[in-house]
């Protein structure tokens, strides 16, 4: 159990409305092992963030239970949120104290120098402009200070929910990079994206969500999958279909040829004496798998 | 707990509106000391002399018949000369008691408590409107540590602001008084300081109230909009239900910042009928009766506590957004 840095079981949190009780996370099981970037996936409104302010002890669960570093969550969180760095939603600061009083506010809370706050601010890219008010930041530069205020606590857990929005495709390739290092170092991250290419490049492992539960989990290359389909380039594509097609392949027009046996699939072309120029895996993509299973999923619970 | 507390006076102080209400606290009350000393400033002998000109008739009425004058039956003629002459130019001796009783005592403590009270309130309310107090509980979960911290915060500020600015205001009066070279009785200033401490106390209390109701509501508007509501309506239902005075929230501030208070009822028609050798108090025919500071203090000791206890309990339990 402790080997595993976020556990969630039988999670659910149920919210009052004026049309009566509205069900966000339904029995959600949840398992982050230490180290890596985790990937949390879901359409909007499945209760991604529901779930991280549960964790986050931000919001009470309604029934389950949750532990962070072996702790139950929320009477243990005080234990171990010095270790987990966090930003939920959109980030949130004083918008009349400058970006470096935010940070100076949150780092004597939990008595950390005041050198951690030029550190983290220097991580980010933020230095030069700490001193501006928040109001004034653009709202990549209030995500950076978001991301800095989680490097105040050097943590083991980092939760980010989509933590690129608003920045722009070098400030997104800058943050990807440095969770990728996070995660590459020791810490665990735990990313909330709809970017799923960027999830797919950054993540080792990923929990898919829709409707508040689970609807799959494991490693990235084991969610996407083994290849089952292969192009082929022949220079008659016309007669290699059809020499395909005998020998019992499925065959699109385009030349995909459906199939587990590639070496089986070459040399049925050789000895019809089709050479091949081309013989490429089709590999499936996190969004097209994500796509499939959370089809018809969407806005189906709240965030 | 110490550090949590550290943590949240610099956010009070980092707070521009928080500063501008307490910058308020200090100014206001010094235009109130500077008006009293203003508008209670000596009469000129000329100003006497033309007064004592015009009214001479009347000073002369006054001397055969004090009481018609509000004057004890013992006044002299410069007794009457002095009241003539105060009502002519609207200027009354400065006096610490006068300013206890019916003078700026209770306004000095009314903008106290109304400022402090909203520097507490436009304090937190700011954490819940800008969202940063689901950042805080991402540093210290516990959320009552949270609360105890502001809270001490806010009661320290205001504490300390309100009690600086009233001995200010008492000590200005008094110095005033004594420049003047005006008879002061004994005890006079320490009854005074007293009197202000005890406003100032009355003031932090309402700060302290004005935090927690605001930590209960998430919203500046809404504490400010139901105090409001409270102040303007509460008196009314009271009258209107026919609850005792006793009851009214002005008569029980009245009781804690003067140290006890009177107020009236109605008594019997029978009292009306004076009989010989009546004993007016022992028939229940006494209209007064004594508000005590214990009891203003109870008052508004038990609504003070009820809204902490529902504003811990809220914090505690509702998600924060």
């Amino acid at each position: 159990m402790t080997d595993l840095v976020i556990e969630t079981s039988g999670l659910r949190k149920e919210f009052a409305g004026r049309r009566g009780r509205r069900v966000a996370v339904d029995r959600l099981d949840l398992a982050v092992p230490a180290g890596g970037v985790h990937g949390f996936l879901g359409p909007n409104g499945s209760g991604k963030t529901t779930t991280i302010r549960m964790l986050l002890g931000l919001a009470r669960a309604t029934a389950g239970e949750m532990r962070l570093f072996g702790q139950p969550v929320p009477s243990g969180l005080p234990r171990v949120i010095g270790r987990i760095g966090a930003v939920v939603e959109s980030p949130k600061f004083s918008p009349n104290l400058t970006g470096r009083q935010n940070l100076l506010l949150l780092a004597r809370s939990i008595g950390a120098p005041a050198t951690m706050v030029d550190t983290a601010v220097e991580t980010v890219g933020l230095t030069g402009r700490e001193r501006d008010r928040y109001k004034a930041y653009s709202l990549g530069m209030k995500q950076r200070l978001a991301i800095a205020a989680t490097l105040l606590k050097q943590p083991d857990l980092l939760i980010l929910d989509e933590p690129t929005n608003g920045l722009d495709p070098a400030g997104i390739r800058e943050i990807r990079e440095t969770i990728r290092g996070l995660g590459e170092s020791g810490v665990t991250v735990l990313l909330s994206s709809h970017i799923l290419a960027e999830v797919q490049q950054v993540c080792t492992s990923a929990t898919i969500i829709g409707q508040g539960r689970l609807l799959a989990s494991g490693r990235v290359d084991e969610l996407v999958g083994a290849s089952t389909a292969y192009r082929v380039g022949a220079p008659d594509p016309g007669a290699a279909v059809l020499a395909l097609r005998d020998a019992g392949f499925t065959v699109s027009d385009d030349l995909v040829v459906e199939t587990d046996r590639p070496a089986e699939l070459t040399r049925t072309l050789g000895a019809a004496g089709i050479w091949l120029t081309e013989l490429t895996p089709v590999r499936r993509d996190l969004e097209s798998v994500f796509l499939e299973l959370t089809a018809g999923t969407e806005l189906g619970a709240g965030q | 707990m110490t550090r949590l507390v550290g943590v949240e006076l610099t956010r009070l102080r980092w707070r521009r509106a928080v500063l501008v209400l307490l910058l308020l606290a200090v100014v206001i009350p010094a235009l109130i000391a500077a008006a009293r000393v203003w508008s209670t400033r000596p009469v000129s002998e000329g100003e006497i002399a033309s007064v004592v000109h015009g009214n001479a008739g009347q000073i002369s009425m006054c001397a055969e018949h004090p009481r018609r004058f509000g004057l004890p039956p013992s006044a002299d003629e410069q007794a009457c000369t002095d009241q003539i002459v105060e009502w002519n130019t609207g200027r009354e001796k400065l006096s610490l008691a006068r300013e206890r009783t019916g003078g700026s005592g209770m306004g000095v403590v009314a903008v106290l408590t109304t400022l402090v009270l909203l520097a507490a309130t436009t304090f937190v309310g700011h954490d819940w409107n800008s969202g940063s107090m689901s950042n805080q509980l991402l540093f210290e979960p516990r959320r009552t540590r949270i609360w105890t911290a502001k809270a001490i915060a806010v009661t320290l500020v205001a504490l300390v602001a309100s009690a600086l600015v009233s001995t200010a205001y008492w000590l200005t009066i008094w110095a005033t008084v004594k420049a003047r070279d005006l008879p002061v009785v004994d005890g006079a200033l320490r009854d005074s300081m007293a009197y202000g401490w005890r406003g100032a106390a009355y003031a932090t209390a309402a700060a302290l109230g004005g935090y927690a109701l605001t930590m209960l509501f998430r919203s500046t508007v809404a504490t400010i909009g139901v105090l409001f509501g409270v102040a303007v309506a509460g008196g009314i239902v009271i009258a209107t239900l026919g609850i005792g005075e006793q009851w009214q929230p002005q008569k029980n501030v009245s009781a804690i910042v003067k140290n006890g208070t009177t107020y009236w009822v109605e008594v019997p028609q029978s009292c009306y009928q004076s009989r010989p050798g009546q004993d007016t108090a022992a028939d229940g025919c006494d209209p007064t009766r004594h508000l005590s500071l214990a009891r203003g203090a109870g008052y508004y000791g038990t609504a003070l506590v009820l809204t902490i206890g529902a504003s811990v309990v809220s914090f505690r339990r509702r998600d924060v957004p």
